[in-house]
């Protein structure tokens, strides 16, 4: 379902994302971990059309994302990792936004998915209040709502559980595996190992703009030689390399 | 002490910083705005060195005028420095995103709000620093002053902006005492919005122009009396009035030391009261400010415009409009501004009324129609000054959540022509009704009339064009408050380069227009060589027009849809 083939973005001469092949199954839950700085987010805005590649192909659903980009983000659904909304529309007015966006019209079937998606991340009673009167977790539930609002075959998500109390990240990760086993491809970032353990099929390490190593929790365990948590994995797989980027970009 | 420093050293280190860690570009535009600031300068000093030298020609009531002149500024100083605290106030008290850290370290209350107290003051004197200098330094030119001047000029000065602070700041606190901040703000807006367009009009409709017309009043007396301001010996910006024009009439100066030590004394102890009542109720505000208060929506009427506007349009781009159109009209510091807008209609239509054209030596059916055509220059810089108000921050307005766009289906080129197409229909109307409006105060020739409102018809289109193009080639989406865009470079450069096409539009029809009323006027036929300029002329204005809609939307998408 996506395929990313050398990817790679530079700035200012500092390559963040660095020559990336990867492929995701569809229907997949994929989870993309690294330190802080190792390219994750822009790996991700890049596949959700927010950032240009400096070089290499993004294909979704069999489609270049540089040859038809409306096309590709016609079934890609993205979860920033900080939910900046129109502070001055209601929650029921986003929604209906995003759906003008994706096309949808204003049939009564809309204004009831919209219900269902609202009732579904607990925001119903708040509907019809100004954005900006909402708490971050809020914010964070509504992108969520938005994303599924057009039913996207893919999901890309970064960091998904900031914000969220345990009620709303245990909401949140159910939702998630209800979407795999419907068919729409995940793919997520996270620092949460635990997270990246208990939901993911497979997971991705990346670090310094490269993927060092790629498979199931058990594959990553046998990779790495240690038999313990995915935490002492990823510690193990990025011990002695540099954690991010050696030279801040400003030094370029 | 050394706490009140270290909060206040983010500041000054974060401005070292931006100068010296600014590229290339940076310091580009750092120049440029040098240059444009400079002239502006420039501008402002020979303009009042013109009036004052004028003033000093006027026998009798010259220097009482330029008195009266120097007490009308420091006043409108004054009240504006009064209401820039206030407003300036509320964000660095209350709003700011650093305050919740300087609140939860160690450092006391009191160092705090003082820390924030200056930040505010300096954030609020500078723009009267930039107004003001030039002026008082014609003033220096013209009456030479001595040493004192300067002096009294630079102490006073700060001790002004020391009170209008302590006024500003004191309200400020009482104001958040009694509503939420952010509705504060709000209210702070709306009343400022209302009173300006109230006192632009009440202003406007006195005349002042008959001051300079001294025929037009029975006696001296009567005159005089139309001259007085409302001024008073409790104002500060009187004690400063009266001390600098001690100077500057090389008078004996006996209540210099009087009215400052009255300014300083007043300020001294505004600052005492206001760390006493900070004491008691500033971290009480603050604390409420942090405090989310459900918000619902207004309805009804802004439903059944967004359905208007969007009824014609495929969902894509409604939706765009709509949430624009819901967007502004529940921002109370955005819609207020029509206010001011309708103000400045009713003030440019009233200034047609009472032009003296009678009392001209040229024939009038000439002059109508010349003004007429100088009036679409005219509307034309009133459209700019509008559109860069409200069509340049139209891209940036997005602000963080630009995200959406990117990554939704809609492509960049149907958002920015979405809106262009939303600002074009108000634009049209507004140019329209400046123009018609005008033009049947002025009795013109139905001739004049089409020519004028069809070159403004098409004008409007280069304008928005220009605003939107330029807007998402300069745009600004981390700004903390949208009317910040507009006084950008990219502001400055849009004003600039609308200016130049509205300029070039009136240059290059004035020949044709003149060729043609004149032969309409005199009843005699255009020659074939005066159609051949007449016809090349409009199609370099069509030529520019069309250049005008289309380079800058084609720049602006390609600077967009690099943005990163």
């Amino acid at each position: 379902m996506i395929n990313l083939i050398h990817l790679t973005k530079t700035y200012k001469g500092l390559r963040t994302v660095d020559d990336l092949d990867l492929g995701v199954a569809e229907g997949s839950l994929f989870g993309f971990i690294g330190p802080n700085g190792a390219g994750k987010t822009t790996t991700l805005k890049m596949m959700a059309g927010v950032l240009k590649p400096t070089s290499g192909r993004i294909i979704v659903d069999g489609m270049d994302l540089a040859q038809e980009p409306e096309k590709v983000k016609q079934c890609i659904g993205f979860i920033p990792d900080r939910p900046y909304l129109y502070e001055k529309l209601t929650g029921m007015e986003f929604m209906k936004f995003i759906a003008g966006l994706y096309g949808m019209d204003h049939a009564s079937s809309l204004q009831t998915r919209i219900g269902e998606l609202l009732e579904m991340f607990d925001l119903t009673h708040w509907g019809d209040e100004l954005i900006e009167s909402y708490s971050h977790g809020m914010k964070q539930r509504l992108v969520m709502c938005s994303a599924l609002l057009p039913e996207p075959k893919v999901l890309i998500v970064d960091e998904p559980m900031v914000g969220l109390d345990p009620r709303g990240a245990r909401l949140v990760k159910d939702i998630f595996m209800e979407q795999c086993r419907r068919k729409t491809t995940l793919f997520m970032s996270t620092h949460s190992l635990e997270v990246a353990a208990e939901v993911c099929q497979e997971i991705a390490i990346i670090q310094a703009g490269k993927i060092i190593a790629r498979g199931t929790s058990e594959e990553l365990k046998r990779v790495a030689g240690v038999d313990g948590s995915l935490e002492s994995v990823f510690l193990k797989l990025t011990e002695g390399k540099r954690i991010a980027h050696a030279t801040p970009l400003s030094a370029s | 002490m050394r706490r009140l420093y270290l909060l206040l050293s983010p500041r000054f280190q974060g401005f070292r910083n931006s100068l010296t860690n600014t590229g290339g570009k940076g310091r580009k535009r750092t120049l440029i705005l040098i240059l444009v600031g400079l002239a502006f300068w420039a501008l402002l000093f020979a303009l009042s060195f013109r009036v004052l030298r004028y003033f000093q020609s006027v026998e009798v009531i010259g220097d009482l005028l330029a008195h009266h002149l120097l007490g009308m500024i420091l006043m409108v100083f004054f009240s504006l420095l009064v209401f820039s605290h206030i407003i300036t106030a509320l964000s660095n008290l209350y709003l700011s995103s650093d305050l919740e850290l300087c609140h939860a370290s160690p450092a006391p209350l009191e160092t705090v709000f003082l820390s924030r107290a200056i930040y505010t003051v300096m954030d609020s004197s500078w723009m009267v620093i930039v107004f003001g200098l030039p002026v008082m330094m014609a003033y220096a030119l013209v009456f030479k002053p001595g040493l004192g001047f300067y002096v009294s000029l630079l102490h006073m000065g700060f001790g002004m902006a020391l009170v209008a602070g302590g006024i500003g700041i004191l309200i400020t606190m009482i104001l958040v005492r009694i509503f939420p901040a952010q509705r504060t703000r709000d209210v702070i807006m709306l009343l400022g919005v209302c009173g300006l367009g109230a006192l632009y009009m009440m202003f406007r409709l006195l005349r002042p122009e008959r001051l300079v017309d001294p025929d037009a009043f029975f006696s001296i007396a009567q005159y005089m009396t139309a001259l007085q301001g409302p001024d008073s010996p409790y104002l500060p910006s009187h004690w400063v009035t009266e001390t600098l024009w001690a100077y500057l009439s090389h008078a004996s100066g006996k209540d210099i030391l009087f009215q400052s030590a009255l300014l300083w004394s007043t300020a001294g102890a505004l600052t005492a009261i206001n760390v006493w009542v900070a004491e008691a109720i500033y971290f009480t505000g603050f604390s409420r400010a942090q405090e989310a208060s459900r918000r619902r929506a207004g309805k009804r009427a802004l439903d059944l415009l967004v359905a208007l506007a969007r009824r014609p349009f495929k969902p894509e781009v409604a939706a765009i409009i709509d949430k624009d159109l819901r967007a502004f009209f529940r921002d109370n510091t955005q819609w207020s501004q029509l206010l001011l807008l309708g103000a400045l209609v009713v003030v440019y239509v009233y200034n047609f009324s009472v032009l003296p054209l009678d009392k001209t030596p040229i024939r009038i059916e000439f002059l109508q129609n010349e003004i007429a055509f100088l009036n679409v220059g005219l509307a034309g810089f009133v459209l700019s000054a509008v559109s860069v108000r409200f069509i340049f921050p139209a891209v940036s307005s997005e602000g963080a959540a630009f995200w959406i766009i990117q990554s939704s289906p809609v492509p960049l080129k149907r958002f920015l022509w979405t809106k262009f197409g939303l600002y074009l229909f108000p634009m049209l109307l507004l140019g329209e009704v400046l123009i018609l409006l005008t033009n049947h105060l002025l009795e013109v020739t139905p001739l004049m009339m089409a020519l004028s409102s069809g070159t403004m018809f098409l004008g409007v289109f280069g304008i928005v064009a220009l605003g939107v193009g330029m807007g998402a080639m300069f745009p600004n989406f981390k700004h903390q408050n949208i009317a910040q865009v507009a006084t950008g470079f990219g502001g400055v450069m849009f004003m600039m380069l609308s200016a130049a096409f509205v300029a070039l539009i009136v240059v290059l029809e004035a020949g044709p227009v003149y060729v043609l009323v004149m032969a309409e006027l005199r009843g005699v036929p255009v020659t074939s060589w005066q159609w051949v300029l007449i016809v090349s002329s409009f199609l370099a204005v069509l030529v520019i027009m069309i250049l005008a809609v289309f380079k800058p939307m084609k720049m602006g998408l390609k600077t967009l849809s690099q943005y990163e």
